[in-house]
């Protein structure tokens, strides 16, 4: 459809059409921005409510003349400015409010004026105290004797007093502070580092497989007249169309055998023919003028040459798409490493397999396993990105999937 | 042996049909080799028919005797063909030394520790990962040298850029090798080579590769009178072979042991493997309907062995659906709901937005690219991310929807943060949005192509006549668009009926949970033959499923058909 009219019609639909197009990357990109956020973030930063995209960090405070030392600063409640935790653990009076049990006053357990007279609490007989808040008296009862933090005002003329409050009522300053951290963290603490480049290796060794195994297969099905070749191609095509999971159980079978389970050979061998390959690579050079290739060969040149020196440099396209699409099977697939690979074993693992297993049911390091996840994601992404010429085309043209 | 054809001085022509009397000693020693191969078949037969079941699993046994059998006849029949020059000889003589090199190259190297090193390689590349990234950088400085020299092949400076990017590669291979010391896996290698299994496997893959060099020939081929079209034949075998061989290891022949393994009670625990027939199967589809007198009757009116699956009240009489196995058949219910609500989910707004995206308005591929993001970036990562999204008290989900709900009045958003994924109700819709956000931006550019085929001059014509843009989004493109729309629904659906990875991250509190509810039929499959050691049935489950996938590739397959023979194109 070209919407190519003017006219303020055209400009409201252009408009309405742009925000819907934005609207629905934003629904796609927001999980990418949560995801790298909360990479950044400090673990007790993630379950915080309301969520925030921003990673915080709280502030600490350094000043000789307070004899403070990496205090952490809090805003405290019914106070101005800014105080640094000095002590945490004081004994602190709870009062609440005679008039409003709500409303809690932590002071020193020795302030605070005890009357004779008692009030009825949640049926609780309770001492009435009277306290000074903002210079005035206030009606009080003792609800606990508890421990909680000395605050020393930080923007005062450094005699002002300490406060004492709950330190659950009071809030850290939280700054804009990414934890980079995280990602060094996550690659030598939980061993995601050799995960990382077994991922690297099983990838690697896939592509180039592929690429050597289509690219013979699938010359010898476009190029060379022999016996047998449609019937055999059919049985390729035919292959296509069995799922993975009928082929899970026998070739679980077979690496038993050969005494490959719970070794990075079973992510590689069996999966370095792949019936797709050829059949692209088979596309491809079915599209090459066969005189060019001709040429070659009245020249005397050997098939193995004339393929090498002439239609591989040709098929630089296909073979491109290829690596990509080996790129992205080999560095993200899972259910067949989560079969053959032992679970116990973290120096065979994969970047999917430990990541499934940090970020599983009982995950703890939330921070870590999202900085896992965003190492984990970023090369497919940028891989699509650089070939997405290659990619876009083709599994549109080829039906890949 | 291969020493023998070069040293020994040429006897006289004993033949008169071969005047060069190189190739007749050569060809008296191929003879030798298959006589030789024969008698090994024989010698091999024997040893498996005296090792009995005990020590060899009966399988390899009678594997090893159809090979040692069909081996035998393969090299009579070679030396014979040889020997008397048949024309035939020489195509079975080369199959047979070709396919024995294979086999023996590839047992060599696995006696030799060379496929389990790569486990050893992933040890080496963690080690040295500096050095590795200096060879990467080295290769990648080769290539774009060479690209460069290639536009302007006379200029002596992208020679020796080139040259220089060689010797980064050899620097960094060098200390490569240094650093991921290798000297664990080299000693390794070299007590297992002076074993003599091993060395008898290398001189055989080595008096094998000779005897295919010296028959592939194009002189022997003449001696043979081999036409050109057997010849095109050997060569187009000869390039299709490493795919043609892996593939018929790791694929063909897997995917029939599975077959016949789904008719087996194959158990990992135990001795018992015994045929069964169509036992898995009958297990696994088996379903009983009883009525009940009172709602609510439980396993008391089924037969036995069955549990009960679904109750259904209809036309006012309780119904029991009983099952044999409820897990498998909870699973294809919950895929059935699945495909009902994430097919349409990904295939729709992939069919508006391609329709927008294929207007040539600005921007359009960097959308584009924007939406397939999602499919490419990894299923795991990605579940781990919506996991978060979903979590119940500090999610996103639950926090929009609250901030939706304060500011629209229609919008009811309950006080207490929604359990997505531990709730029995919404766990399987949570999957669903997962499955459609990942899938619809590749369905998007699957229909980016179905527009490309459209005939521009139906919008025009449409145009003129002053249509508007739904009608003709509705009169031109989706009609035009209808076998893309096929396509993709199929695709879909055969995706999402092997839904695995998302729940088996996504579920709680173990996969599948809560209460099955999120249960699909491979996580079943799985569980069945990893978890449970079941293996006969799971391969029976698998098949099952695989006949499910193929009424929809079957269906694709008869579309196809009929667009090639004149349907719509």
């Amino acid at each position: 459809m070209s919407v190519k009219r003017k006219g303020p019609r055209a400009t409201a639909v252009r408009v309405a059409t742009y925000a819907l197009l934005i609207t629905v990357a934003i629904i796609v990109l927001f999980p990418f921005v949560v995801a790298v956020s909360t990479s950044l973030k400090r673990n007790t930063d993630i379950f915080t409510y309301p969520p925030s995209l921003v990673p915080r960090t709280v502030t600490t405070v350094t000043d000789p003349d307070l004899g403070l030392e990496n205090a952490t600063v809090y805003e405290l409640p019914g106070s101005d400015g800014q105080f640094a935790l000095v002590e945490s653990d004081v004994p602190v009076a709870e009062f609440r409010r005679i008039d409003d049990p709500e409303v809690i006053i932590a002071l020193p357990p020795d302030q605070g004026v005890e009357t004779d007279r008692t009030t009825v609490v949640d049926g609780d007989e309770e001492t009435i105290y009277l306290v000074e808040v903002d210079g005035s008296e206030v009606e009080v009862f003792r609800a606990r004797l508890t421990v909680g933090g000395l605050f020393q005002p930080l923007d005062g003329e450094g005699d002002s007093e300490s406060v004492v409050e709950l330190v659950n009522l009071a809030t850290p300053e939280r700054v804009f502070g990414p934890r980079f951290e995280n990602f060094s963290q996550v690659v030598t603490e939980k061993n995601l580092g050799r995960s990382l480049t077994n991922t690297v290796l099983v990838t690697i060794a896939v592509v180039v497989g592929q690429i050597v195994t289509s690219v013979l297969g699938g010359y010898a099905f476009a190029r060379i007249d022999f016996r047998g070749r449609d019937r055999l191609f059919l049985l390729y095509l035919g292959s296509v169309m069995i799922p993975f999971v009928v082929l899970i159980i026998p070739l679980f079978q077979l690496m038993l055998q050969l005494g490959w389970t719970d070794n990075l050979v079973a992510l590689i061998i069996p999966f370095v023919f792949t019936a797709y390959g050829t059949f692209l690579m088979r596309q491809f050079f079915l599209g090459i003028p066969k005189e060019i290739e001709e040429a070659a060969l009245i020249d005397g040149a050997s098939r193995a040459t004339t393929l090498w020196k002439v239609m591989v440099p040709l098929a630089r396209p296909a073979i491109a798409t290829l690596a990509t699409f080996g790129f992205l099977y080999a560095w993200n697939s899972f259910f067949w490493p989560l079969v053959i690979i032992n679970s116990g074993n973290p120096d065979n693992g994969l970047l999917t397999l430990t990541l499934a297993t940090l970020g599983g049911r009982s995950s703890t390091d939330t921070n870590l396993v999202f900085a896992g996840a965003v190492l984990a994601m970023t090369p497919p992404i940028l891989v699509f990105l650089f070939a997405q010429r290659y990619f876009v085309e083709n599994s549109a043209s080829s039906g890949l999937k | 042996m291969v020493d023998s054809i070069s040293t020994e001085p040429a006897p006289v022509a004993l033949d008169a049909e071969q005047p060069n009397s190189g190739p007749a000693q050569g060809l008296r020693l191929v003879v030798g080799w298959h006589v030789a191969g024969a008698a090994a078949s024989v010698a091999m037969m024997l040893l498996a028919n005296r090792s009995g079941d005990e020590e060899l699993p009966a399988t390899i046994g009678v594997f090893l005797r159809v090979f040692a059998a069909a081996s035998f006849a393969a090299h009579v029949a070679a030396a014979v063909g040889v020997s008397q020059r048949r024309r035939w000889g020489r195509t079975v003589s080369l199959v047979v030394s070709y396919l024995v090199f294979v086999v023996a190259a590839v047992a060599a190297v696995h006696q030799l520790g060379g496929f389990t090193a790569i486990g050893s390689l992933g040890e080496g590349l963690s080690k040295a990962v500096v050095p590795f990234i200096v060879v990467a950088v080295g290769l990648l400085w080769v290539l774009v040298a060479g690209q460069i020299g290639a536009s302007r092949p006379a200029a002596p400076g992208p020679r020796q850029l080139r040259r220089a990017g060689w010797v980064v590669t050899g620097i960094g291979s060098a200390w490569f090798v240094v650093a991921a010391d290798p000297t664990g896996m080299l000693s390794a290698f070299f007590e297992r080579i002076v074993q003599p299994v091993t060395i008898a496997t290398l001189v055989l893959a080595l008096v094998a590769f000779a005897a295919t060099r010296f028959m592939w020939n194009r002189e022997i081929g003449r001696i043979f009178g081999t036409t050109a079209s057997v010849e095109r034949t050997l060569t187009g075998l000869a390039f299709l072979s490493p795919n043609l061989l892996g593939f018929l290891f790791f694929f063909a022949g897997p995917v029939l042991f599975s077959l016949v393994v789904s008719f087996y009670d194959w158990k990992t625990t135990g001795t018992g493997r015994s045929f069964i027939g169509i036992d898995n199967y009958v297990e696994a589809l088996s379903l009983d309907f009883a009525s009940a007198s009172a709602p609510g009757a439980g396993v008391e009116v089924l037969k036995a062995n069955y549990q009960v699956l679904m109750h259904l009240d209809w036309f006012g009489q309780n119904w029991v659906i009983g099952a044999r196995d409820v897990t498998f058949w909870l699973s294809l219910r919950n895929i059935v709901v699945f495909l009902a609500l994430a097919v349409p989910l990904s295939v729709l707004p992939a069919l508006g937005l391609s329709s927008i995206l294929a207007s040539q308005l600005r921007g359009m591929k960097i959308f584009r690219a924007v939406y397939f993001i999602p499919s490419v970036a990894g299923v795991i990562g990605v579940a781990i991310i919506w996991g978060q999204l979903f979590q119940s008290t500090v999610g996103w989900i639950n926090y929009l929807i609250k901030r939706a709900g304060d500011l629209l009045p229609f919008v009811d958003a309950p006080d207490q943060g929604q359990a997505w994924l531990s709730s029995n109700s919404t766990a399987l819709l949570a999957m669903v949005i997962v499955f459609a956000w990942m899938s619809f931006g590749f369905n998007t550019v699957l229909y980016l192509a179905g527009h490309q085929a459209i005939p521009k001059e139906l919008y025009e014509a449409a145009e003129i006549d002053g249509a508007r843009a739904w009608k003709i989004f509705r009169r031109i493109t989706v009609p035009q668009l209808r076998n893309t729309t096929f396509y993709v629904l199929i695709t879909t659906s055969i995706l999402a009926l092997q839904l695995f990875d998302i729940v088996w991250i996504l579920s709680t509190p173990q996969p599948g949970g809560p209460d099955n509810a999120t249960m699909t039929p491979v996580i079943a499959l799985y569980n069945e033959a990893f978890k449970d050691n079941n293996r006969g049935y799971a391969s029976a489950l698998a098949w099952v499923l695989f006949a499910i996938i193929f009424v929809f590739t079957f269906a694709q397959f008869r579309r196809d058909r009929e667009g090639a023979t004149g349907g719509i194109a």
